[in-house]
Parts: C-alpha cells; sequence; structure tokens
C-alpha cells in the first residue's frame, strides 16, 4: 500500500470517531447539558486530566494490571501445564477429559462469591479469579497443541529414550512455544476483562472500582474518563501482545491469518 | 508499440481467413490493458468463429488469464473493443460461461452438487418446480448423475471440476471460456474431460476459447491455437489445427500431424521462455 | 466428530468419581472450614431441596430467561448490522477500524454507564447483556462477510445474481461458520453478564441468590448455584454446537 493509500483509508477510520466527539460536545454546549448520566467530551477530558492529577487513576491502573498480570501468569502457566500433561499422556487426557468437559463451562464470575468467602476483599482474591478464570482455555489450547505436535518428533524422541523431562523441555515446549503465547496473548485480554468484571461486582480496588465509584458519586464526566481510559489500556495491551507476537513468531502469525 | 499492434493486426487479419464458419461470434480489436504503468496485454485483435474452439497457449505473464477475462466481462479493457455478437461486452452476461481452474473456490461448499448446479438456474429465474429434472440430466449427462447430494469437499478434484462444468452449461452458453480447468488434475483425468468438453462443445455447438500451457492439450482440441507473447501480451503467431473430428486420444496423438504441430509450437515456445 | 470409545468413556467416568472422592475426603479432612466448602453429598442435597420445592428452580428459570433474552436481541442486532457493514466495502472502511477499536472494551465496564442510564433494573442486566453478547456477533459477521472468496464475487457476477441473492445465497453461507462460533462465545458471555447484572442490581436469578448465600454463609446453597450455571453454559453450548454441526455438514469432510 502507498504512503498516499495509507493516509487515504487511515481518513476514512478516523472520520466517524472524530464526528462523534464532535457532535457530542455541540450537543452538550448547545443544550446547555447538566446531567447525571452523561457529559460533554471536553468535560470528559477535565476529569480526565484531574483523576491523573490526584493520581487515583494511576493507582487504579497498576492495581488492575497486576492483578491482570499475576492472574494471567499463575492462570496460563498452571493451565499450560495441566494441558501439555493431558496431551503427553493418553491414560490421564481419557480420564480428566469428562470432568474438565463439566467444569469448564462454570462461568468464572459465579466463583466471586466463592472466594470472596474464603479471601475476603483484595487483591489475592481478585488473582485467584482471574487464574481460575484463564485456567480452562490455557489447558485446552496447550492440549491441542501438543496433540498437534509432528508425530514422527515424538518418534525421535521415543527412539532416543529421552526422560519425561527432556521430552518436554527438547522437543515439546519449542514446538508449541508460538501456540503458547498465543494462549498468553489471548488469556491477556481476557485477563483484563475478568479484572475490571470483579472490581465492578465486588472488589474495592482497581479502575473497575475507580468507575462504579464514579457513578455512584455521580460524576459522569469521571465515569466516561475511566471508561475512554479501561478501552485504551485494552487497546494498548492487546496492541503490544500483537506486536511481540509478530515479532517473535511471525511465521505463526501469518499462519493464523489464512 | 504502434508496430507491435500494426504487426499483430497484420498476422490476425491473415490468419483469420479460414474460420469454422462465417458468422463472427467474438471480435477482438486493439485490446490493450495497463494497471498503473504496467502493460499486461499490448495490442491484441482476434476473431472467434461461432462454434469454433479457440485454444491460447503463452508463457506465464502473456495475459492469456486476462484476456479471457475481458472475454468473461470480469476485467475491461483500456483501449480496444471487445464484442459479441456484434456487441460490446460490457460486462458479466448469462451467455458467457467461465470454467474457473480453482474449483475449489468457484464453487459453494454449504451446497450439494444438485445445489451447485441450481444457482445458475436460479439466477436465470427458473421456477423451482422444473429445475430438479434439468439439474438431474446435467449431471447425468457430466457423469456426475449418482453424486447429486454430495457437498464439494466429499467430491475428488476431477468431479469437482466437472460440477463446475455442468453449472456452467447450465447457463446454456454461447461461449464456454475454460481457464487452464485441467491444469490441476492427474494426467488421467484431464484426458476423461477433455474427451467429455469435446463431446459437449459437438452437441451444443458452443464457441470455446480454452487457456492452456499445455501444449498437446491445445491441439488436441483446438480449431486454431493462439500464441500469445508476453511483455506486453500479444498474438506471436496463430496456427492452424487440420486434424480431423472427432479426436480420439490414442489415434489423434499419434497423427503425424499431431506431432509436427506440437514441434512447431514447441519451437515458437522455446524462444519465449529464452 | 469425536469417536466415542468404551474405554474412554469408562476412564472418564472414573476421573469423575475420582473427583468426587478427592473433594468428599478434602472436605471430610476438614481442609477447608466446611462452613465455607461444603462436601459433595451437601452440595447435592442442597441441590435437590432447592430444586424440588426451594427457590433455586424460580431463581434457575430467571436467569435462563435473561440470558436467552439478551443472546437474541445480541444475535439479531449483530448479524443484521455485522451484514450491513460487511457488505459494503465502502461501510467498512469507515466503520470497521473504530470497531476494532472498541472491541477490547470490557463489556462490564460498560455497568456503571448501563446503571447511570437505567438505574438498578432489569432492563440495566438486559442492555449490558445484549450489548457485551453484541461484539463478537457483529465483528464475526462482518468479517465473515468481507472474507467471502472473490472467485465466489466473480461466479455470481457471470451467472447475474441479484445483490440480494449475493448476500443471501453467497455472503451468508459463506460467513455462517464465523457467525455460528460467534453465536457460542455470545451465549457464555451472555450468562456471566447475566449473573454479575444480577449480583450488582440485585434482580431475581442465581447471581442474587449465590451472592446472598455467600452473604449468610450458606455454602452448599452457593455450592448448588454453581453447580447449575455450570449446567446452564454445559446444555448452552452443546446444543449450539449440535446445531454447528447441522448447519455446517458441508465442512465436515474438508477438516
Amino acid at each position: 500500500m502507498s504512503a498516499a493509500a495509507l493516509l487515504k483509508s487511515g481518513w476514512r477510520a478516523a472520520l466517524l470517531p472524530v464526528a462523534l466527539v464532535v457532535v457530542a460536545q455541540v450537543a452538550a454546549t448547545v443544550s446547555h447539558l447538566e446531567s447525571d448520566s452523561l457529559a460533554s467530551p471536553f468535560d470528559i477530558a477535565r476529569a480526565f486530566v484531574s483523576v491523573i492529577a490526584d493520581g487515583s487513576l494511576l493507582r487504579a491502573t497498576a492495581d488492575t494490571l497486576k492483578a491482570a498480570a499475576v492472574g494471567c501468569v499463575l492462570g496460563v502457566g498452571g493451565g499450560s501445564f495441566l494441558g501439555i500433561v493431558l496431551g503427553l499422556s493418553r491414560i490421564a487426557d481419557d480420564a480428566l477429559d469428562l470432568t474438565i468437559e463439566l467444569l469448564r463451562p462454570i462461568p468464572v464470575v459465579a466463583l466471586i462469591p466463592v472466594v470472596m468467602m474464603l479471601l475476603g476483599f483484595g487483591v489475592e482474591m481478585e488473582i485467584v479469579i482471574i487464574a481460575l478464570g484463564l485456567l480452562w482455555p490455557a489447558v485446552v489450547l496447550a492440549r491441542a497443541a501438543v496433540k498437534e505436535v509432528e508425530p514422527r518428533l515424538m518418534e525421535v524422541s521415543n527412539m532416543l529414550q529421552l526422560s519425561f523431562i527432556a521430552r518436554l523441555t527438547k522437543i515439546v515446549l519449542p514446538a508449541i512455544l508460538p501456540q503458547l503465547f498465543m494462549s498468553l496473548k489471548l488469556a491477556a485480554g481476557y485477563g483484563l476483562v475478568v479484572a475490571v468484571t470483579v472490581e465492578i461486582t465486588a472488589n474495592p480496588l482497581g479502575l473497575g472500582y475507580g468507575i462504579m465509584m464514579a457513578q455512584q458519586a455521580l460524576r459522569p464526566a469521571e465515569m466516561f474518563a475511566y471508561l475512554i481510559w479501561i478501552g485504551a489500556i485494552g487497546w494498548l495491551v492487546s496492541a503490544a501482545l500483537n506486536a511481540a507476537q509478530r515479532n517473535f513468531f511471525p511465521a505463526f502469525v501469518k499462519g493464523e491469518g489464512r | 508499440m504502434a508496430l507491435t499492434q500494426l504487426s499483430t493486426r497484420m498476422q490476425t487479419g491473415t490468419r483469420n481467413s479460414a474460420p469454422a464458419s462465417d458468422e463472427t461470434r467474438i471480435r477482438i480489436r486493439d485490446v490493450t490493458l495497463s494497471y498503473g504503468n504496467l502493460q499486461i496485454i499490448g495490442g491484441i485483435s482476434l476473431d472467434v468463429a461461432a462454434g469454433e474452439t479457440v485454444c491460447i497457449i503463452g508463457p506465464s505473464g502473456c495475459g492469456k488469464t486476462t484476456l479471457l477475462r475481458m472475454l468473461a466481462g470480469l476485467a475491461k479493457p483500456t483501449s480496444g473493443s471487445v464484442e459479441l455478437d456484434g456487441s460490446m461486452i460490457a460486462g458479466p452476461n448469462r451467455s458467457v460461461a467461465i470454467v474457473f481452474q480453482d474449483y475449489g473456490k468457484a464453487l459453494l461448499p454449504w451446497r450439494t452438487a444438485a445445489g451447485n448446479v441450481s444457482l445458475a438456474l436460479e439466477a436465470r429465474g427458473f421456477p423451482s418446480a422444473e429445475r430438479p429434472a434439468i439439474i438431474r440430466d446435467l449431471l447425468e449427462k457430466i457423469g456426475l448423475g449418482r453424486h447429486a447430494d454430495k457437498y464439494p469437499a466429499e467430491m475428488s478434484g476431477g468431479m469437482q471440476q466437472r460440477l463446475q462444468i455442468a453449472r456452467c452449461l447450465a447457463q446454456e452458453p454461447k461461449v464456454l471460456l475454460m481457464d487452464e480447468p485441467f491444469g490441476a488434475l492427474d494426467a488421467m483425468t484431464r484426458q476423461v474431460l477433455q474427451d467429455e468438453v469435446l463431446g459437449l462443445v459437438a452437441s451444443t455447438g458452443a464457441t470455446m476459447v480454452f487457456v492452456t500451457h499445455d501444449l498437446e492439450e491445445a491441439i488436441y482440441l483446438g480449431d486454431r491455437i493462439v500464441c500469445l507473447q508476453p511483455n506486453p501480451g500479444r498474438v506471436g503467431r496463430i496456427v492452424d489445427v487440420s486434424l480431423s473430428r472427432p479426436r480420439d486420444q490414442l489415434l489423434t496423438r499419434e497423427d503425424p500431424e499431431f506431432l509436427r504441430l506440437r514441434r512447431e509450437l514447441y519451437d515458437l515456445i522455446k524462444d519465449d521462455h529464452q | 466428530m469425536r469417536h466415542l470409545s468404551l474405554r474412554k468413556l469408562l476412564l472418564g467416568i472414573g476421573g469423575l468419581v475420582l473427583f468426587i472422592l478427592v473433594w468428599k475426603l478434602v472436605t471430610d479432612a476438614k481442609l477447608v472450614s466446611p462452613i465455607f466448602f461444603p462436601g459433595p453429598e451437601r452440595t447435592y442435597a442442597a441441590l435437590v431441596k432447592g430444586l424440588s420445592g426451594g427457590a433455586l428452580l424460580q431463581q434457575t428459570l430467571q436467569t435462563i430467561q435473561r440470558m436467552l433474552l439478551g443472546w437474541l436481541l445480541a444475535s439479531f442486532v449483530g448479524i443484521l448490522l455485522g451484514a450491513l457493514v460487511g457488505i459494503s466495502k465502502r461501510a467498512r472502511a469507515f466503520i470497521a477500524p473504530m470497531l476494532e477499536l472498541l472491541r477490547p472494551l470490557p463489556a462490564s465496564a460498560m455497568i456503571p454507564v448501563a446503571i447511570a442510564f437505567l438505574g438498578f433494573s432489569d432492563h440495566m442486566v438486559l442492555v449490558v447483556i445484549a450489548f457485551g453478547a453484541l461484539w463478537p456477533m457483529l465483528l464475526a459477521t462482518i468479517h465473515g462477510f468481507a472474507a467471502m472468496e472473490p472467485r465466489l464475487y466473480e461466479v455470481s457476477q457471470v451467472l447475474g445474481l441479484s445483490r440480494l441473492e449475493v448476500i443471501w445465497k453467497l455472503a451468508l453461507p459463506s460467513a455462517m461458520p464465523m457467525i455460528l462460533a460467534s453465536l457460542r462465545l455470545g451465549l457464555t458471555i451472555s450468562l456471566i453478564l447475566a449473573v454479575v447484572g444480577e449480583m450488582l442490581a440485585s434482580r431475581e436469578g442465581l447471581g442474587q441468590s449465590i451472592l446472598a448465600a455467600s452473604r449468610s454463609f450458606r455454602s452448599p446453597d452457593l455450592f448448588a448455584g454453581i453447580v447449575i450455571l455450570g449446567a446452564i453454559g454445559l446444555v448452552g453450548s452443546r446444543l449450539l454446537s449440535i446445531a454447528e454441526r447441522r448447519l455446517l455438514r458441508w465442512q465436515a469432510t474438508s477438516r
């Protein structure tokens, strides 16, 4: 694509969001907006600056990201490990398949009351829920990845009589690394969603709590500032992970696109 | 470039004197096609008579597929004219059918064989009560009678290509365009399908323009063979095929005239590949 | 389709029995206080009691109704809007980038906004469910339409199909695999948001029920609710899988 064409398509992409903001501002100005649920773009921008200035936004962001990141590492790590074991051992897979199929559909938010009862409020409770929410997808992806490892490679490792550990570190892990990274990428996005959900529903910390409090205090400008910020964080996380994936596993990304 | 055009026209002018019938079905005049600065086709003129089978050969990049797409109305020439029965081809037209090489992409994977043929009839506005009988006849004719309820994914490549041909026949086209239709098939299937296509063309009286990269296929099928040259695409030579019809996979291919033509075309094409 | 062998079935049941045994052992040994963590028998008893005479059955129906209503709303709007945007290259160029920008926004973050407009009401919960489940279907339909094989578009031109016929006979079926997958994802999201909405807005349903159970330390009721929620999710996704296999019969052999 030439630079001119890129500029042309970029202009098209930007038109709608910019138009929306302008229309909202004009409408708010003309109607002298005074509302508990709406705010003009200008007020939202001002609220954004003030929550940055008093440090509350960044503190909340750090809390949410920390919980999401730790939960993500625990959930994807544990899930991938279980998935790899299931992928390598047919007996374990057959024995646990039914149980996993029954546990997997339980919506993760249903676990909020349980974990809340066990751990109370706080960052640990949130981390545990995020990890549990990311566990099953990671199990499924890792198991499928292991089963798709070239059978020749498995035969080679059998012929060489590699130990379980050697087979894992020398054959399986390198072979499924791209899929594991994809699993992590999906999990990061989902982890953020679960984190915000837990914070909105129950846990008094982080961005979800911040946006909920702004609404309860009837400060719509602050609420929308939080909302846009949460969207931006989500977008940045997914963009960063996509860029990392393109950088480290370019061939795999191409295959995924097909 | 003007020189190329001139020489092309002169050549086609002399060679077009012996069509299979006096009626001209397709008339291509001074056609060029460029994408930006890149000229794909640099002045082609060619007449195809009604009922004639013309094969187009040439090295890759000579614009043979592009020429075919212009006949189908899927591409527009930058300059020059393409006429069907005296009127300009402005866009796709149901009386012109095209068989694509990539049958896997050109068939509707969610419709059975019968459903795929039906699509052409639906487009022509046939009432649903009349369709099954026509579909059965067509599938029978093309040798898919027992596979009417199969999905494309359940069929071999040869069967899928038969199906695409059946769908084209359902258009009852005056002109059948073939874009390397058998290029992806094995040798045996290819020969069987060559004979079937010859039979169908003979029985329907359709005009056929057949693009191929296989010299023997071109000789076996064609009344005339147009050799295109690349960069930009233009007519190099037009060779008349005087082999008798109906043709036979063994006898025709052993005919001294067949071998002579193969030699002649081989020498022609070889020069372009250097 | 997965081959179901006897060996697999027996091992699977054995695994499930083992899982329940471990659960029982853990609770019997009081590794976790039974106030917080009931054993399988107490959970089962609460389940039976709740479903036979208690409020559990009513709450289950409420949650299912909420989930289905929101999901249907999202499916209808998502597929219709997706088809309108997806069929036109120009509409895609203008609208799709903004939708992609909004996609990573967690649906639950819209809950406070919905509360601001609709209060703690059933409507609010429904809007949140529909909004959250809308995205996967909208984007899948747009992508499915955009990813239609270009060769098929040429076929439609040669055959002279009308624009409506192209949408109905070519674009929609070719987008079908993506749309069906998104319907399943949408149902999962609907259930999650139904539970969250009920918890937050205290509307009658399983979400509110399990939250109340946990607050009053009725852990068997809490676990019974979770079991039912798992069952709803399982049945929903199984039904959609069956529908998927039927509608996508034509793919079966090529996969």
